[in-house]
């Protein structure tokens, strides 16, 4: 299994590497921003699983999961979002995003959301 | 801004160390900044837009950040370096972030900006007259820190 993690903090990428290998991920690939994660996708990459923030220099990740699906992909998106708002939750999932999960989060959910999207 | 205003941004800064940083935090009185004020060390500055104007403004001591951002990561820090600056621009988007829902209902949503984190020994923060800033200091396992937030909501 695969993973992308893509958010501008560094520091957030980490926690969510760890989240992921708590799930029994550690082949994590990082993005800082919507448009790599886009590139990586499209360039062929193979994830099982992505994790994307919204707000992020260059492309937000609203923006990039729109362009991830416009381009084919049907790899499993998790939206990691301080956006609480029920119009953006409808918003990240219309643009075909699977799951969502808001921060401040407990480690055990977040573990939790990673295993239910991917079917573990 | 109202008082009550603030209490979002407070419950947020609860929630963020009962989820994220498994530490007690205290908080204590409300106040209005005007003037002047000498910041901690570093400082971490969101702005929201949209359905709301204003900005949140978290400042930390070296060493709260670094232990903060340590207990986040669940590693043993001790530099404060980049990661450290990146960790409290991450914190101040959780704090406004979850904080900035609790106002808007099934409305329209409000926007956040990138955050920005000042880092020095020597500087001041001024607060203009038009706008109000009210602060709160906090006490926590990881080390003290100030709250202070300046919000409008638009009708």
């Amino acid at each position: 299994m695969k993973a992308l993690v893509v958010d501008d903090s560094e520091v957030m990428r980490k926690v969510l590497m760890g989240a992921l290998s708590r799930a029994g991920i550690t082949d994590v690939d990082q993005a800082g921003d919507g448009n790599i994660a886009v590139e990586k996708v499209k360039s062929g990459e193979e994830y099982d699983l992505i994790l994307m923030d919204w707000y992020m220099p260059n492309m937000l990740g609203i923006e990039a999961v729109q362009a991830i699906r416009a381009a084919g992909s049907t790899i499993p998106i998790i939206m990691v979002t301080t956006e609480a708002e029920k119009s953006r939750v409808i918003e990240a999932l219309k643009a075909g995003a699977n799951n969502y999960i808001i921060k401040p989060f407990e480690p055990a959910a977040i573990v939790q959301k990673i295993k239910d999207t991917i079917g573990g | 801004m109202k008082i009550e205003y603030i209490n979002p941004f407070i419950d947020s800064v609860h929630k963020l160390f009962s989820a994220m940083l498994g530490s007690k935090v205290e908080q204590g009185q409300i106040g209005v900044a005007k003037g002047k004020s000498v910041p901690f060390e570093l400082t971490a500055l969101i702005g929201l837009s949209g359905m709301a104007r204003g900005t949140v403004a978290l400042s930390f001591p070296g060493e709260t950040a670094v232990a903060m951002v340590g207990k986040m990561l669940g590693i043993e820090v001790s530099t404060l370096d980049e990661t450290i600056t990146d960790g409290v621009g991450e914190i101040v988007n959780i704090v406004a972030g979850s904080a900035k829902s609790k106002f808007t209902g099934d409305g329209s949503p409000i926007d956040l900006s990138l955050p920005n984190v000042i880092r020095g020994d020597n500087y001041t923060i001024e607060y203009p007259s038009q706008a109000v800033w009210l602060e709160v200091p906090f006490e926590s396992e990881l080390g003290p820190f100030n709250l202070r937030v300046t919000f409008e909501l638009d009708n």
